[in-house]
């Protein structure tokens, strides 16, 4: 998988415990030691980036080593962070009395099911428009497989959304100013309510865009040679290919070692065999790197550069 | 009556009533449109689930005179919502 160092965006995603943040983190690793300017962001509710490198993260930018540069989004946090800056931009804008009925009402909007997750989404856009020039690779360590490509999908249906208000309004306008003409007066130039629509409509498909760049974007599948993890990774390779996101590869994490001793390890290994060859059988088209069961957790730099040097072992597809 | 002026004014009165009639016309089609596209926002608040409310709450504040406008219109004092209170 070293080619895909170049590319600017990186997703790794797969079933919760498989080793996502393992693989990310080895992942951001390798390509800030690559010299490139690394940013790796987890979205993974269960924050572990943190316990892996030993660095405390944040919700804002930190330094974990030179050339790598990592930060935990916060669903709660980020919500709460997105009705406060929209409060504070309404404040400057209305009367004080317009300005308390939003505050009540963004309140209520806080507490509506799915707005954490397009919190969530807001703040991935911005990293994504935002950072492109400051770093060269974004990785995210995305949350369990279902919520990962739900947040892939989002700018595809929230940008038909906007578009479709967007298009109403002009639609009512340009109505309301053939009445104004009628009545001989003039319809207002400017229109606020269009131009924040315009605005957000804009940067949805700027986002949108660029995700579906498959020289700048990959989404990597890590899962463990077990029936279920193999059974949701390929339902996930087809919403990924729904979606027009290209995977870049699947990363096969604790296969075990070929000559592991005693009774217990040959069953073990026999039945992973069968696993391989399903994830061979039924995954074909992509590249595979297999990262062996260390004989100790991943944790810290020496152990998480194993895994590094995993990754960038090429496998050509269908090996 | 000086004809001329009197065949004027026939005109005018003929001009008048079909103006009327298309005005009347724009009003309504303008008035819903206007009122499509408020639903399209406050949806959320009629309780159907919206995906783009985060996204609107910056909206809204734009729209309080426009919904104020909406249930005076169609007959109600106050505003029905009560999550969303305009007077």
């Amino acid at each position: 998988m070293r080619r895909l160092l170049d590319r600017r965006i990186l997703f790794f995603g797969g079933k919760g415990g498989v080793g996502k943040t393992t693989c990310a983190s080895a992942m951001a690793l390798a390509a800030s030691r690559a010299g490139k300017r690394v940013l790796l962001v987890s979205i993974d509710p269960a924050h572990s980036t943190s316990d892996i490198f030993e660095v405390p993260l944040a919700s804002s930018e930190r330094e974990i080593l030179p050339g790598l540069v990592g930060l935990e989004i916060d669903a709660e946090s980020e919500a709460r962070r997105y009705l406060d800056e929209a409060k504070a931009r309404l404040a400057g804008l209305f009367s004080p009395a317009v300005v308390r009925e939003a505050a009540r009402q963004i309140e209520l909007t806080a507490s509506m099911p799915g707005v954490a997750d397009v919190a969530v989404f807001d703040r991935m856009s911005d990293l994504i428009v935002s950072r492109a020039g400051m770093y060269d690779l974004v990785v995210f360590d995305t949350a369990p497989t279902g919520h990962a490509l739900r947040l892939l999908r989002l700018p595809e249906l929230m940008s038909s959304w906007v578009e479709a208000l967007a298009r109403h309004r002009r639609e009512a306008s340009a109505a309301g100013a053939h009445l104004a003409a009628a009545d001989g007066g003039q319809a207002p130039l400017v229109d606020p309510v269009l131009e924040i629509l315009e605005a957000r409509g804009a940067r949805l498909s700027a986002v949108r865009a660029e995700l579906a760049r498959g020289d700048r974007v990959a989404f990597v599948l890590v899962l463990i040679p077990e029936r279920l993890p193999i059974e949701e990774s390929v339902r996930a390779a087809h919403q990924l290919a729904d979606a027009g996101v290209t995977m870049g590869g699947v990363v096969v994490n604790r296969v075990l070692p070929d000559d592991a001793p005693g009774e217990y390890f040959r069953a073990r290994k026999a039945q992973e065999r069968v696993h391989l060859a399903e994830i061979e059988r039924r995954l074909p088209s992509v590249r595979r790197v297999i990262v062996p069961q260390l004989e100790s957790d991943v944790h810290g730099l020496a152990s998480l550069e194993r895994v590094s040097a995993c990754l960038l072992a090429d496998s050509a597809p269908g090996r | 009556m000086d004809p001329s002026i009197f065949w004027r004014n026939v005109a005018d009165v003929f001009h008048g009533m079909a103006l009327s009639g298309h005005r009347r016309q724009l009003r309504s089609e303008a008035i819903e449109l206007q009122d499509l596209f408020l639903l399209m926002c406050f949806m959320d608040l009629m309780g159907l689930p919206n995906p783009a409310a985060l996204y609107l709450i910056d909206v809204h504040p734009y729209l309080v005179e426009e919904f104020h406008l909406w249930h005076r219109r169609m007959g109600m004092d106050r505003s029905p919502l009560a999550t969303f209170s305009c007077c």
